[in-house]
């Protein structure tokens, strides 16, 4: 538990503040959490990503945005080590590397949402959300097949986690439902609740408010938010409605056909015309 | 009206993950136990106890480890009937080599023998999902059945490639093996042992190594992105699986029958523990027991049918009815319910914590 409490009770987003008018909510970070540098991916004859660099720094929300087909959910799997690009490096906490892998990214503390959700539907709300503690989870098969003494103490220590990321996302309701019964809302709610118990360092957003409506998405911008500031969370979200990112995210960075188009504030990117093109069409 | 949790409040998380939380479960658990160890052997004659209720427990131990692979961990095997001779030739060969070790050490270290194995022919699913799963795991069960009955190394070069279990005992006379063997012996023995290996399998599903095989059943990407590693995730399924299977196998030929041949473990057996795990439920301890019941039960049942009610008819035409009743029992039961019997329950235990009021 101690150890919990340390790793999500972090706030690191005050620093910010000081500085500048409390008019003005542009956040200040230095710290870069994740970079990468020149990733080129493609699948045989298709570039899905062509030198593309960009930074994540600790504690902000850094947008990507683009058109569909731009390459954005491909990043996404370059960063959590699905797809393993030909070229460019990744910096994660300080270390370089070619590729990242799936498993070396949970441990090292990257959760991800999935667009389409994906959930383990067999399996309630609940055990849903505990799959996300499998990496915290350390007593051996001899324990789990009695159960009893210390594998059930360490059960319901993570259960407590598991509780208190159910109370955040106020789906307690919820908590014995199938999954696959539940509505598209709540799911993708479940589903960050479940990135939310594996206590992540950087979590990886692919649209999580796609097909909500207003409240709902209000709703989840809200707990992005809320993520982002009670624990420090440093998060990276793909999303199409403008309205979302201009409001919550701290930096931008737009992707058109597998190049980065813009990289910056959000008051920037607006502004800036190969953005515009992009999104707009431009006349020939 | 009486199934209720209604005024239990649960005070602590521990209490709230209890197997079986409703007060009424656990009262009907402890009935369900005390009528199989002490009704059952009193009232049971010779012939229920053993071609109903011990064939029942063989097959539940092998439901059970089929569902640990197919209903938890979503790997599709049709090998059980290989891995059920490897736990029954192994158990022999290691109770000829050394007489003196315990029976059940002698089924344990055959069911460990059996999972090393499973773990060898788990390697394709990897790579392979499915169907073609499926299939690989075909290899497996012809592979192992052609192994047992050609090597006579196995039999220990009996001349018609049949092994039958010398005498073994639990403790001083007890024997469960060998001509010695009393039925309700081998049957409180099986009763005690199915029930602590099937908790034991409950545990397991229920703790982190059992999540882990259900995320790579329902979502093998999400899975993997929790951390799961679907290497270990897998064979770790193969394993006990194929552990409980060749105990399972292991049972068959030293309890059941006390004499096997490696035909004995055929495709046949392999569909059949299968078709267990459907109509009983997959993804189920509970389904495992309710299919062995069904499928050991339904043609016994269907057989003295007839002259039950006192119809006469002739033997054969009772044995191609029995073929025709079960196969549309089956039918019906998938297009009633595809989760099987345990949904069945589990949807009937809803309704009658309602009862008497629709909703």
């Amino acid at each position: 538990m101690s150890s919990t409490d340390t790793s999500m009770a972090a706030p690191e987003s005050d620093q910010a503040l000081g500085a500048q008018p409390p008019a003005e909510i542009a956040r200040r970070f230095d710290e870069v959490l994740l970079s990468v540098d020149e990733i080129s991916l493609s699948f045989g004859g298709v570039k899905a990503l062509t030198g593309i660099s960009f930074d994540i720094r600790k504690g902000e929300i850094r947008a990507i945005i683009g058109p569909n087909g731009a390459g954005k959910t491909s990043m996404l799997n370059v960063i959590n080590g699905f797809y393993h690009p030909q070229e460019g490096t990744i910096t994660y906490q300080g270390e370089v590397r070619k590729q990242m892998r799936p498993h070396r990214a949970a441990k090292q503390g990257i959760a991800r949402t999935f667009q389409n959700v994906a959930l383990f539907k067999g399996m309630s709300t609940l055990d849903n959300i505990m799959t996300g503690r499998l990496l915290k989870m350390k007593r051996n098969l001899f324990w789990q097949a009695l159960y009893w003494g210390p594998n059930l103490k360490e059960e319901i220590e993570h259960r407590e986690v598991c509780e208190r990321i159910i109370d955040f996302l106020e789906i307690q309701s919820i908590r014995k439902t199938p999954v696959g019964r539940l509505p598209y809302g709540l799911q993708k709610r479940v589903e960050l609740a479940r990135a939310l118990a594996m206590e992540p360092t950087l979590l990886l957003l692919d649209e999580p408010m796609a097909g909500m409506n207003v409240e709902e998405k209000e709703d989840m911008s809200r707990f992005v938010l809320d993520v982002n500031e009670e624990f420090g969370t440093t998060i990276a979200l793909i999303e199409h409605d403008m309205g979302v990112v201009m409001d919550i995210s701290d930096r931008v960075v737009v992707l058109d056909y597998g190049r980065k188009l813009a990289d910056g504030t959000p008051d920037e990117v607006r502004g800036n015309q190969a953005v515009i093109d992009a999104y707009l069409g431009v006349s020939h | 009206m009486f199934y209720r949790e209604a005024g239990q409040f649960k005070t602590s998380y521990g209490a709230d993950q209890a197997i079986f939380p409703i007060l009424q479960d656990k009262l009907a658990l402890a009935g369900i136990m005390a009528v199989a160890l002490f009704v059952a052997p009193m009232i049971a004659s010779t012939y229920w106890l053993e071609t109903i209720l011990v064939p029942f427990l063989v097959f539940s131990m092998a439901a059970i480890g089929l569902n640990i692979l197919t209903g938890y961990c979503g790997q599709v095997s049709l090998g059980t009937g290989g891995f059920m001779a490897c736990g029954a030739f192994f158990a022999y060969k290691l109770t000829t080599a050394f007489p003196d070790l315990h029976i059940v050490l002698v089924f344990l270290l055959s069911g460990l023998g059996t999972a090393m194995v499973g773990i060898l022919f788990g390697i394709p699913s990897l790579r392979i999902k499915g169907f073609y799963l499926a299939v690989a795991t075909l290899a497996a069960q012809f592979f192992l059945i052609w192994m047992f009955n050609k090597f006579g190394w196995w039999t220990n070069y009996s001349a018609s490639g049949v092994i039958s279990a010398p005498p073994r005992s639990v403790a001083g006379d007890l024997f469960i093996t060998g001509p010695l063997a009393s039925p309700i012996v081998k049957y409180l023995f099986l009763v005690v042992f199915v029930a602590v290996l099937a908790l034991i399998a409950k545990n397991l599903v229920r703790s982190r190594i059992g999540r882990s095989w259900m995320a790579i059943r329902d979502m093998d990407i999400a899975a993997e992105i929790i951390g799961i590693r679907p290497m270990i995730a897998k064979l770790s399924a193969f394993a006990i699986s194929s552990f409980y299977i060749g105990i399972a196998g292991a049972l068959w030929a030293f309890v059941y029958t006390g004499s096997v041949e490696a035909l004995a473990f055929e495709i046949n057996r392999s569909f059949q523990v299968l078709f267990m795990i459907i109509i009983g439920g997959l993804g189920s301890i509970l389904g495992s027991f309710l299919g062995a019941a069904f499928i050991v039960l339904l043609p016994i049942l269907l057989n003295n049918l007839p002259s039950l009610i006192g119809v006469q008819m002739s033997v054969d035409l009772i044995g191609h009815l029995e073929f025709m009743i079960f196969g549309a029992l089956i039918i019906f039961f998938l297009i009633v319910e595809p989760h099987g019997l345990a949904r069945l329950w589990q949807i009937g235990k809803e309704k009658l914590r309602l009862w008497p009021f629709p909703y």
